[in-house]
């Protein structure tokens, strides 16, 4: 089934299907009373509700967190160039995610709420919402043009706030001090849709899709190379193989996340990461046979590298020298992979936002999935396969 | 019980620090400091308050270990 409303914009919202019972993909949007913030606070807890952005903090802990008068940020930056989940719903539902972002309001009694969008097809549609619901007095839509660390909720709210917009030297918790200064919730786009299906269905019905240890649907962007890009809405619990087969390692979480060669694993953040592994953004990829993986890990690592805001030394210096180990690999060239996985092991834990871990952990994962392609370069001469630049980097979306 | 920490975003690597207190920080090989995070002891103190006090960036502090418990 595909429920997208596509929309002018650099790049075509990718094809969307639901696996089971859609829920964020429904189509019509359900009614979504008014809850206090104990009422949500306590249905997340029930729902297990986990945080949709990557880092997958506990909802319920977040919402408590906050005071009354907290100011409500969305964040709809998607920086992660393999992600399409947040733009299909603030494109193809933007009702939904800016029903949860009310809902929210109304529970904290938010004097603001402000979405964070980094294209102009969902400010467009976000806008369109707020305008339907009458809303425009309170809710702010942001079009903000940030890189990929941008998207982090520190560097998020700087850029708000007109600094710029890189991560904090010292962490202060956007609950703490968020937009403006003030107290501020602040999650992902998907988050607030799941809030709103949470406030619809009440949690005994949010349950009755999923799993007991992590309740509800998930959306996944999916890359394959037989069926491209899509977004696909899964109930957790769905094999993870019924989504891209098992016959090649597996790209889970996006370019801060790991590559496996595991073929049994469930989406399931809590099994995930029992499993050693971060479903982050919900981004799933696998790379054709045709092309050299060394090549595609080593221009992901350059891009990664690239997207440092230069703050932390680690970072700048780690993560161009680790991609150009990488390059030389990946052409052939003698390279110094002693070299290359001390500093794999250098980077992480030094650097004000996770972004050093997460290139790091990328890389490291990819070359340990691909050991075979590995050894074939480090004997030298290559693979013989050309980089087909399989997987999407940056550009306007 | 106290540990050292660095603000990435000052940090300039200019590895005074290494020198002060080599016993917890090297320098990694852009000049970088690679820091032992654990707890410092006693005898350690006073030479992390000078490594602390040197820093042309003032990068590094001594922080207050938070147990998980007290978190």
């Amino acid at each position: 089934m595909s429920t997208a409303t596509i929309t002018p914009s650099a790049q075509a919202t990718p094809p969307v299907y639901v696996v089971g019972t859609a829920r964020l993909l429904a189509g019509d949007t359900p009614a979504v009373p008014a809850r206090d913030q104990r009422w949500l606070v306590e249905a997340a807890r029930a729902a297990g509700l986990l945080g949709r952005g990557g880092a997958a903090f506990p909802v319920a802990a977040k919402l408590a967190s906050v005071g009354r008068g907290a100011t409500v940020l969305v964040n709809g930056s998607e920086s992660e160039p393999a992600s399409w989940k947040d733009r299909v719903l603030m494109r193809c539902v933007p009702g939904l995610v800016l029903d949860g972002a009310l809902l929210v309001a109304g529970a904290l009694h938010s004097r603001e709420v402000v979405l964070a969008v980094a294209d102009a097809s969902s400010v467009a549609a976000l806008q369109a919402a707020s305008h339907q619901r009458g809303a425009g007095g309170r809710v702010r839509v942001v079009h903000t043009e940030n890189g990929f660390v941008g998207g982090e909720v520190q560097a998020l709210v700087n850029g708000l706030d007109q600094r710029p917009a890189v991560p904090n030297g010292r962490r202060v918790l956007p609950t703490v001090r968020g937009v403006g200064g003030r107290p501020t919730f602040a999650s992902n786009v998907e988050t607030f849709a799941q809030l709103a299906l949470l406030a619809a269905h009440g949690p005994e019905g949010f349950a009755s899709v999923g799993t007991a240890a992590e309740p509800g649907t998930t959306l996944v962007s999916v890359h394959t190379p037989d069926h491209g890009t899509s977004v696909v809405e899964v109930p957790h619990g769905t094999t993870l193989a019924s989504l891209v087969g098992t016959s090649r390692p597996l790209l889970i979480g996006g370019y801060h996340g790991s590559w496996t060669a595991a073929t049994d694993l469930r989406i399931e953040r809590p099994a995930l990461r029992a499993a050693g592994i971060g479903w982050g953004a919900g981004v799933v990829a696998t790379l054709p046979e045709t092309t050299c993986p060394i090549g595609e890990i080593a221009r992901v690592a350059a891009w990664l590298a690239g997207e440092s805001v230069g703050q932390c030394g680690p970072c700048v210096f780690g993560l161009a020298a680790i991609a150009g180990d990488l390059t030389a690999l990946a052409r052939g060239q003698r390279a110094d992979t002693a070299g290359l996985r001390r500093r794999l092991g250098l980077v992480p834990g030094r650097g004000a936002c996770s972004h050093p871990d997460g290139a790091a952990r990328f890389v490291a994962s990819g070359l340990q999935a691909y050991a075979e392609d590995l050894s074939r370069h480090e004997r030298g001469g290559g693979c013989g396969r050309p980089v087909l630049s399989a997987l999407p980097l940056g550009g306007p979306r | 019980m106290k540990h050292l920490q660095v603000d990435w975003t000052r940090c300039d690597g200019h590895g005074l620090c290494a020198r002060l207190l080599s016993e917890r920080i090297t320098l990694d090989e852009w000049g970088f400091p690679i820091i032992d995070g654990r707890d410092l002891t006693v005898r350690e103190l006073s030479s992390a308050r000078l490594a602390v006090r040197s820093c042309p960036r003032l990068a590094l502090t001594l922080e207050p270990t938070v147990t998980p418990a007290s978190r």
